[in-house]
């Protein structure tokens, strides 16, 4: 996520979940999000004045109440992707898990965060875009990146690859059409290159 | 961008890894965290490189159980020595070098620019595979441009609003120059200086609304400042946890500087509130060698690993 205000954020956004989230990663995010912004966190009150604490707050109750609701969400994710026109993702089973992010158990409490989320590479990145269902034509509208190229992106064809400087730049918009973090996508991308490259 | 005052600028690869600890408080552990966080890495086979740019009082020596050494940095900046090495003296840890005393050049208000790049790039060309730098309490220009020139800047925290308060000021400050230094129009300049005023004169609450305001004067202005948020990522370590409580306030300082700055902090862990680190503190002995087996010791080598991840990552 960039720079925007609550106002401009989607509800996975607002909530800090990736859209194919399921309903038990949107409970805990609900309940973190509910804990960090209440009106006396030590987290929030030096950062945010009271005007933007109640706000953000009635954005997290709005998301959840979208979010936790099936139909609600499948109307939502509907109306939305169709506005930036993707195909609503396809929500994994529960059982899943969380769908990215490998998982690292704090030993004092048990309690669990993101150490590494993931490596992304070419396979990884498409996994990501196959799982939010999302066709790589749409990605080449949104981006203008030729479809050519974010097949090579993906095929790790890196001998067909443009000069660095302009990968760099269609990493980064490959990166934001999916949601994800262009600056960890860019750096691994180019790490696993110069991993293959060494080979 | 000038190249060396980026965090999380990973360009160079296969290079020295430079951590700077700075942010929040004095005592929240800082030089505590520097000194057995250095020593970690190092039995992990890494070289590593301890400067104590603590303004409060440089004493990372203390904290490796050595007196205070001879050559400080004082004698670089004074051109008593040509060269940073001749400062860095060794330790009896192996592969642990300490460079100490960079009050003269950190206290001054003027210390000019060209004098910090030099010092900068004398610590970037240390030889040693990680540089550990510990700036102490404070958020004058020249410790947020020494918090902004490594891979990593790592802000230190405990679980008290005083110490986080001060932690999103510090923050705020590295962030708002590191914006400073990526844009070109001097009116965009200009409106980031008044930001830490809230109630500065265009009533900017936040970086969105700075972005809003910049769009009106630059939009290629805009867009780099878009870019250096997107890239900006630091580290949070959260000192003396005394609950779990505690150490998910960590997750919600994350999530909270998601929200207002749009950035990614990365929650690096916490250390566990632990009467062994002050009594490893009063015998100057390191906690990660005399007491390797405490609960705050294990936290250390815990987040000592992750560093050593990343150095081998060249990430």
């Amino acid at each position: 996520m960039s720079i925007k205000s609550i106002k401009d954020q989607t509800y996975y956004e607002i909530l800090e979940v990736s859209p194919t989230a399921t309903a038990k990663e949107i409970q805990r995010a609900y309940e973190h999000a509910k804990e960090t912004f209440h009106s006396e966190s030590m987290a929030v009150y030096s950062l945010f004045s009271d005007e933007e604490v109640k706000e953000i707050q009635e954005a997290v109750e709005e998301a959840f109440r979208v979010l936790n609701d099936e139909a609600l969400r499948k109307s939502y994710d509907q109306s939305h992707f169709q506005m930036v026109g993707y195909p609503p993702p396809e929500k994994p089973p529960e059982t899943h898990g969380m769908p990215h992010g490998k998982k690292t158990s704090l030993s004092f409490t048990g309690l669990s965060f993101n150490v590494e989320e993931g490596v992304y590479h070419g396979k990884t990145l498409m996994q990501v875009r196959e799982r939010m269902g999302i066709e790589l034509q749409n990605i080449s509208k949104e981006t203008k990146i030729s479809i050519k190229v974010l097949e090579w992106i993906e095929e790790e064809a890196f001998d067909k690859l443009p000069a660095l400087v302009y990968l760099k730049g269609f990493l980064r918009n490959y990166a934001q059409s999916l949601g994800l973090d262009p600056q960890k996508v860019i750096e691994e991308y180019l790490h696993s290159m110069e991993e293959a490259k060494r080979k | 961008m000038k190249k060396g005052f980026r965090v999380g600028s990973n360009q160079f690869r296969n290079r020295k890894m430079i951590w700077t600890i700075g942010g929040g408080k004095g005592g929240s552990g800082k030089s505590f965290i520097t000194a057995n966080m250095g020593i970690c890495l190092s039995k992990l086979g890494i070289r590593v490189a301890l400067i104590d740019a603590d303004l409060g009082g440089a004493n990372l020596h203390t904290f490796l159980g050595i007196s205070p050494p001879a050559f400080t940095l004082s004698d670089f900046i004074k051109k008593r020595v040509s060269h940073l090495r001749e400062v860095l003296i060794p330790t009896p840890i192996p592969n642990v070098q300490l460079l100490t005393g960079a009050q003269d050049l950190l206290n001054a208000a003027d210390a000019k620019s060209v004098q910090k790049r030099k010092l900068i790039r004398s610590i970037q060309n240390l030889d040693s595979d990680t540089i550990l730098v510990d700036l102490g309490a404070g958020n004058s220009l020249s410790v947020l441009d020494f918090f902004l020139m490594s891979d990593g800047g790592i802000l230190v925290v405990t679980p008290e609003p005083t110490s986080i308060e001060n932690t999103y000021r510090f923050l705020k400050s590295a962030f708002y120059r590191r914006l400073k230094q990526s844009v070109s129009s001097s009116e965009v300049k200009t409106l980031i200086d008044g930001l830490m005023d809230r109630k500065n004169e265009r009533g900017i609450q936040n970086p969105h609304e700075l972005i809003k305001a910049v769009k009106r004067i630059d939009e290629a202005d805009a867009q780099r400042i878009v870019e250096e948020a997107e890239t900006f990522h630091p580290n949070l370590i959260l000192n003396q946890a005394r609950s779990k409580k505690d150490i998910e306030i960590g997750f919600s300082i994350r999530s909270a500087c998601l929200k207002y700055f749009g950035i990614h902090l990365h929650y690096l862990g916490y250390i566990v509130y632990d009467q062994d680190v002050s009594h490893s503190i009063r015998r100057r002995k390191p906690l990660v060698l005399e007491n390797s087996r405490s609960r705050a010791a294990q936290c250390v080598m815990e987040i000592a690993s992750k560093l050593a991840n990343s150095y081998e990552k060249g990430v």
